[in-house]
């Protein structure tokens, strides 16, 4: 049994104090697994962290306690910690890319453990290692044990982490989000050893997700939390046929669904594409470090063909390394394509000369991912947001450009007196909607969309794509909509590109690739996206 | 001070005209574009919240009261009067005419009132003694030589009484600027975040005001071989030690920041040529490199030297020379930073939207990417400095420095360094050349720590966001 | 790895060539050889023919990159740039401008000016690495408080400071060595214990400092957080997986100190009258003998171009990322 009674962590910043979690109180049977839900900065994974006692030096509990087995974990010395850490609770963290030694072998990573909490060297260690390595679900572990991090695939270096996490058998295992750096298909894989584990072996299992779905299928009981604070908890049944707190019934409203129910019907198809995308072909070239190393390349995009109308949203899913983003960037001509022909309302981008390019752009914009990167810290909203205008020569006279402004922010529902301040001053939402503010100021015709909602919590996301499908009706705007979110495709696409590879391996109207895909990637894709009920 | 006065009055009397060397024009021309950054970076907040975390901190708060005095210092003695007849001075040398006049024959100690070394002496007529003379400055003012230590303690109770004088009228004055009454003045100066900053102000008033009234009588610090006022002189090795250290990060940055960004933006074949460049150019070690730019343009200015009419327009060159030598070798490293900085700056999402929004080059770069070059370019040139600093005395030591009629630190320490072996041991000169440095380059080192600390995105005020996305 | 180390070693050519083209552009374009050979023969009294005479001596009398009295290629090669680089290029370095065989010159200082920079590094590394190790175990107490603050402190002291005081106070106050000077043999002990402290004195400050930076950063990496949940020691954490990772950065410093390591340390040489390359450059300069210091300009850039090579082979070696040649 662990229990976290009434814990309090507080964050220092220059001075201020701040409640990061309020008075949490939670209890880890062992045979069980509890899930933590909520989004972000909700605490719950430095709750994860304070109970090993491995908090960030800025954050300190300030009361409560951990019992584990009665035992108050906060106050054991630093020696005595050691041996609860590993040995009586596993933890598996959310990026397995960074979370492993890079110049480690794997082998000796998981041994390590095993060496510290159970003595073990030499030979039975080697088999006690390989065994472990086995049971995880890594192919021929003889092979694998001297090899280092960065010779496994993601999935598989999760699979690592998750051998270090059980070396030394603990009775609790914590995984704070151990597949939202994972791509839907090996978030599946990962979440099924997970639970098979945690059955096999009757451990307690603390699960942290933002992600509803995953928490659906993993656990036995659930913790809801928000800004610091437990909303509701309750075992999975009853909270998810009945949530009683305001805020849970939020969450499973604006948590994106696979359900034919929310499909758009398609637009009936008409005349000329507005953009059409002919054989294009894209190479990276990759450069070493030094001016000296040799070129190569490396192909991210091939033979794509695919077309746009107006007024429609065509969506390109993929997992990550698909060449769905390469593909977006080079019909923006941000990246050169080796061969191809992208036609843009009947001329061909690639031919065009650099002036007449710079004309052309007006009517195709683009809306990125990261709320963060895509504005430049040292301009204001008005600034950024006509940016678009200035350079394309529009609205010369600046009272004009300002009315313009105020005008979009409103429209993206942004209160036209903010269009001074600094991007650092808002929140992610409020950036994608500037950031879809300063792509309108032109009046474009085709907006591509690369990942625009996947920074973003799951009731900010909702709020973006509503918004998005109410621009379109208004202004009868196209949308390239990339994304590696099923969920998100089915409530805003018409059509639907699957890319695997750097092809196109499946096109049709969503209803069509959705729920009767041809393809088996994209049958295997469906059946790994964990579902609500 | 009563020798201020009369300097002052001469200034005052004489017809006024200012006589600028190169370097003079330069260092202040480098002062006032550092004005105008100053300037742009107080209207745009994401600037001034960096800027006012830096003088928040006590550190970097503290370093920039030191650092502004030696600048007041290099500034006061890069301002030449015209006079006539006569070679130009600097203000400074107005201000310290008791020091640049009062000389002394030879060596003599700090505080001292005979001289280093004995000489014949004439006591009576006709009776010659060896012994050591009265100095001419130092002390002259005491009928006995005993009398020293009550007129120290005198000099150094006025001192400090008129720096409590001045440290409360810029208490008032500071305050009065910040928008304070009088009243508000009076009873909220000491607030704890600016306690460590009105500390080093008032330790600060009172060493110049107590050395001002001990330097009135006494050489403070010594005199050298030739008898000149070895605080005088430090005083003025302020100055070398700063321009050559400005203009050398003068002359740095622009090659740096042009062929840094067009090898990052433009990348292809003007990236591997300019890459060639740097490459080439950091495989020579430095001191070579220095040491065969600055012997070639010595040769070069030995031989036009017919041109040059004064003696220290040419040791001026040669100081700018060395500057010209310093910043033409050393813009490699800033260069290969701007370049991986503008490599990735131009994929980062708000420069391929104002590409995507048709923005020309000029607008990206002016806009997008310069701006957000400049923490990269302040912290390098800010750490960069203080070895400036250092370098010269070490380049001036193997004679490829500055001109040996230049008072500078490294001068200094040169002349003084063989002196060592004397008995008993001249030690003052060596002592306050490094001191001087040290003062400098700690002063420099802190800011350069405090600076980077608040311009380093990681832990910057824009922090924030980059943690938000975690 | 043929394959990448034959490329390698073919781009550095370039690199020799531009250097070289640097330093005799920076002598030749700025000064005439006439100026060269009536500053070596003495300024006055000084007729063509002798100046004629000095530069057919010294191979200074053919034009600077393009002969135009030959034809083909000889327009090229009958040059002063192209008979001094490929000169050098064989590493036959000639004679000075004073007319001292500067190859044999080299060989015999080579010695102790390698005598007093191994000594250097192995003391830095062996001080600075456990003293940067033991501030980031113990960070944020008042011993890493102190050491930092010693150290910005250090960092601001003239390298001219630690010699000056290391002589007075070693040399002439105790009187445990001599001054200056330079013996054979294992004589020569007392003679380089002094500049080997005091060298190792001056870098120390900057060295821990920056050493305590990297560890410090690394520490902060999410693969420590793991090894700290594995249940490991501190002390464990730091040496296992601190130390191997922080020895990346830690192999670029040492390299980019090697071309220093064989031409000595200028100053300190210079100081303490150490016989070797160090010294011999600094009295190349200040006697401006061209012929010596284009050769010690060769020779730096040489070792700094083996120095990146190393550093990739050092890279190769620690960081099991790394390959050369492959992906």
């Amino acid at each position: 049994m662990l229990e976290i009674s009434n814990l309090v962590l507080v964050a220092q910043t220059q001075g201020a104090s701040t409640r990061v979690v309020d008075d949490l109180s939670l209890s880890l049977k062992r045979g069980q697994t509890t899930v933590l839900v909520g989004e972000s900065g909700s605490g719950k994974s430095l709750t994860a962290l304070a109970v090993v006692r491995l908090l960030p030096p800025a954050i300190r509990v300030a009361t409560g306690s951990v019992r584990l087995e009665g035992r108050d974990l906060l106050h054991l010395s630093e020696r005595e910690m050691n041996s609860v850490r590993g040995a009586r609770i596993g933890f598996v963290f959310q990026e397995p890319q960074a979370a492993l030694n890079p110049v480690m072998r794997i082998g000796h990573q998981i041994g390590e453990a095993l060496t510290r909490h159970r003595g073990l060297r030499g030979r039975l260690l080697r088999e006690r290692v390989l065994e472990l390595l086995a049971a995880v679900g890594i192919p021929e572990p003889q092979r694998r044990f001297k090899d280092y991090p960065h010779q496994f695939s993601g999935g598989m270096k999760q699979r690592v982490m998750i051998a270090i996490a059980l070396a030394a058998e603990p009775d609790f295992l914590i995984a704070d989000e151990p597949t939202t750096a994972l791509d839907v298909s090996t978030q599946a894989q990962i979440l099924d050893l997970l639970q098979a584990t945690q059955r096999a072996r009757g451990m307690g299992m603390l699960f942290i997700t933002h992600d509803l779905a995953v928490a659906h299928r993993m656990a036995d009981s659930l913790v809801v939390m928000k800004e610091g604070s437990v909303v509701e908890h309750g075992s999975r049944d009853a909270l998810f046929s009945a949530p009683v707190h305001a805020y849970t019934r939020h969450l499973f409203a604006v948590s994106p669904r696979l359900t034919p129910s929310a499909l758009l019907t398609p637009s009936p198809v008409t005349g000329e594409p507005l953009l059409a995308v002919r054989d294009l072909n894209v190479h990276f070239p990759q450069r070493g470090a030094r001016w000296w190393s040799r070129t190569r390349s490396f192909a991210a995009v091939t033979d794509a063909n695919l077309e746009v109308h107006a007024g429609e949203t065509v969506a390109v899913v993929g997992e990550s390394g698909s060449g769905k983003t390469t593909l977006g960037r080079t019909l923006l001509r941000l990246q050169p394509a080796q061969s191809g022909r992208v036609a843009f309302l009947g001329r061909d981008l690639f031919a065009l000369p650099p002036e007449s390019l710079r004309r052309a752009r007006r009517e195709l914009q683009v809306v990125f991912q990261d709320p963060f990167a895509s504005m430049n810290p040292r301009m204001t909203v008005q600034q950024i947001v006509e940016e678009g205008l200035v350079a394309q020569g529009l609205l010369r006279e600046p009272g004009a450009r300002a009315a313009h402004v105020g005008n979009l922010l409103e429209k993206v529902g942004l209160d036209p007196a903010w269009s001074s301040r600094f991007p650092h001053e808002f929140s992610g939402g409020q950036r994608q909607r500037i950031s879809i503010a300063r792509a309108l100021a032109v009046a474009p015709r085709l907006i591509v969309c690369d990942e625009p909602t996947s920074a973003l919590d799951v009731s900010v996301q909702a709020q973006i794509l509503t918004l998005l499908k109410a621009l379109q009706q208004e202004q009868g705007l196209a949308y390239l909509f990339i994304t590696h979110n099923l969920g998100v495709v089915a409530q805003l696409a018409h059509r639907v590109l699957v890319m695997h590879q750097g092809r196109i391996v499946e096109s049709g109207a969503a209803r069509e690739v959705l729920f009767a895909p041809q393809q088996d990637y994209t049958r295997m894709l469906l059946a790994a996206v964990p579902s609500l009920p | 001070m009563p020798g201020l006065i009369p300097a002052f009055a001469s200034v005052a009397t004489e017809p006024m005209g200012l006589q600028l060397l190169p370097t003079d024009l330069l260092f202040l021309g480098a002062l006032a574009l550092a004005a105008v950054y100053g300037h742009s970076a107080a209207r745009e907040p994401l600037a001034r919240a960096r800027w006012s975390r830096v003088l928040h901190s006590p550190g970097g708060g503290i370093a920039c009261l030191v650092l502004s005095v030696y600048l007041a210092v290099a500034v006061l003695d890069s301002v030449r009067v015209e006079r006539a007849e006569q070679a130009p001075l600097t203000v400074l040398d107005l201000v310290l005419t008791p020091l640049r006049t009062g000389m002394e024959t030879t060596y003599s100690a700090p505080f001292a009132t005979h001289a280093h070394a004995r000489e014949n002496l004439e006591h009576a007529p006709g009776l010659w003694v060896r012994d050591y003379p009265r100095l001419k400055f130092g002390g002259r003012h005491l009928a006995l030589p005993e009398e020293t230590a009550r007129d120290l303690v005198r000099r150094i109770a006025l001192g400090t009484a008129l720096g409590f004088g001045v440290f409360v009228v810029l208490t008032l004055v500071i305050n009065q600027l910040r928008g304070r009454s009088l009243r508000g003045a009076i009873t909220q100066w000491w607030e704890p975040a600016w306690r460590w900053h009105w500390s080093a102000l008032g330790v600060l008033c009172l060493g110049i005001t107590i050395v001002g009234c001990l330097a009135d009588g006494w050489h403070v610090l010594g005199t050298d071989k030739v008898g000149q006022d070895v605080l005088y002189l430090s005083l003025k090795s302020v100055r070398t030690g700063l321009v050559l250290a400005v203009l050398a990060s003068l002359i740095t940055l622009p090659i740096a920041l042009v062929l840094g960004v067009l090898a990052g933006y433009r990348g292809g074949w003007v990236d591997d040529v300019i890459q060639y460049l740097y490459t080439t150019l950091s495989s020579i070690p430095g001191v070579l490199l220095i040491a065969a730019a600055a012997l070639s343009l010595d040769l070069f200015l030995s031989r036009e030297a017919g041109a040059l009419h004064s003696l220290a327009l040419r040791a001026d060159l040669r100081l700018l020379a060395l500057c010209a030598v310093l910043g033409l070798t050393g813009w490699t490293s800033l260069c290969r930073l701007l370049r991986a900085e503008t490599m990735k700056l131009s994929t980062i999402e708000f420069v391929a939207s104002a590409r995507a929004l048709g923005s020309p080059s000029a607008a990206l770069l002016r806009r997008h990417l310069l701006p957000n070059l400049m923490p990269l370019v302040i912290i390098t040139t800010v750490l960069d400095f203080s070895s400036l600093v250092l370098a010269e005395a070490v380049l001036t030591y193997i004679d490829i420095g500055v001109d040996p009629s230049t008072e500078s630190w490294g001068n200094l320490i040169n002349g003084a360094r063989l002196e060592l072996a004397r008995e008993p041991v001249i030690w003052w000169s060596l002592a306050s050349a490094l001191g001087g440095m040290f003062g400098l380059v700690l002063a420099a080192n802190v800011f350069a720590d405090t600076v980077r600390d608040a311009f380093d995105p990681r832990l910057g005020p824009d922090a924030k966001g980059v943690q938000g996305r975690a | 790895m043929t394959a990448w180390f034959v490329r390698r070693l073919g781009y550095f050519l370039p690199i020799l060539l531009g250097v070289n083209l640097l330093t005799f552009a920076l002598f030749f374009v700025v000064n005439s050889p006439d100026d060269m050979a009536r500053r070596h023969l003495g300024e006055r009294h000084v007729s063509p023919a002798a100046v004629s005479d000095w530069k057919r001596a010294h191979g200074y009398d053919r034009p600077a990159f393009l002969n135009p009295a030959q034809n083909g290629l000889a327009m090229v090669t009958d040059t002063l740039f192209f008979a001094g680089s490929s000169r050098l290029f064989s590493f036959n370095f000639g004679r000075s401008d004073g007319g001292r065989h500067i190859g044999w010159d080299i060989r015999q200082r080579i010695w102790p000016s390698l005598a007093i920079a191994l000594p250097v590094l192995i003391l830095e590394l062996l001080i600075a690495v456990p003293l940067g190790l033991a501030v980031a175990l113990l960070r944020g107490s008042a011993f890493d408080r102190g050491l930092t603050l010693l150290c910005v402190a250090a960092m601001a002291i003239s390298s001219l400071f630690f010699i000056i005081a290391g002589q007075f106070l070693f040399a002439r106050m105790l009187r445990l060595m001599p001054i200056s000077g330079f013996a054979e043999g294992w004589d020569a002990l007392r003679f380089l214990l002094l500049p080997v402290v005091v060298q190792v004195l001056a870098g120390l400050g900057a060295r821990v400092r920056w050493n305590r930076t990297v560890f410090l950063e690394e520490t902060s990496r999410e693969y420590v957080r793991t090894a700290r949940a594995k249940g490991l020691s501190e002390a464990r954490v730091l040496f296992r997986h601190v130390l191997p990772n922080a020895a990346l950065p830690l192999i670029t410093t040492i390299v980019v100190t090697l071309p220093g390591l064989f031409l000595g340390s200028l100053i300190t040489e210079s100081f303490f009258a150490i016989p070797g390359l160090g010294s011999y450059t600094i009295d190349a300069i200040q006697n401006q003998d061209f012929a010596i210091v284009r050769t010690m300009v060769f020779l730096g850039s040489l070792l700094y171009i083996l120095g990146l090579l190393l550093t990739d082979l050092a890279y190769a070696w620690a960081d099991p990322r790394i390959r050369l040649g492959g992906n």
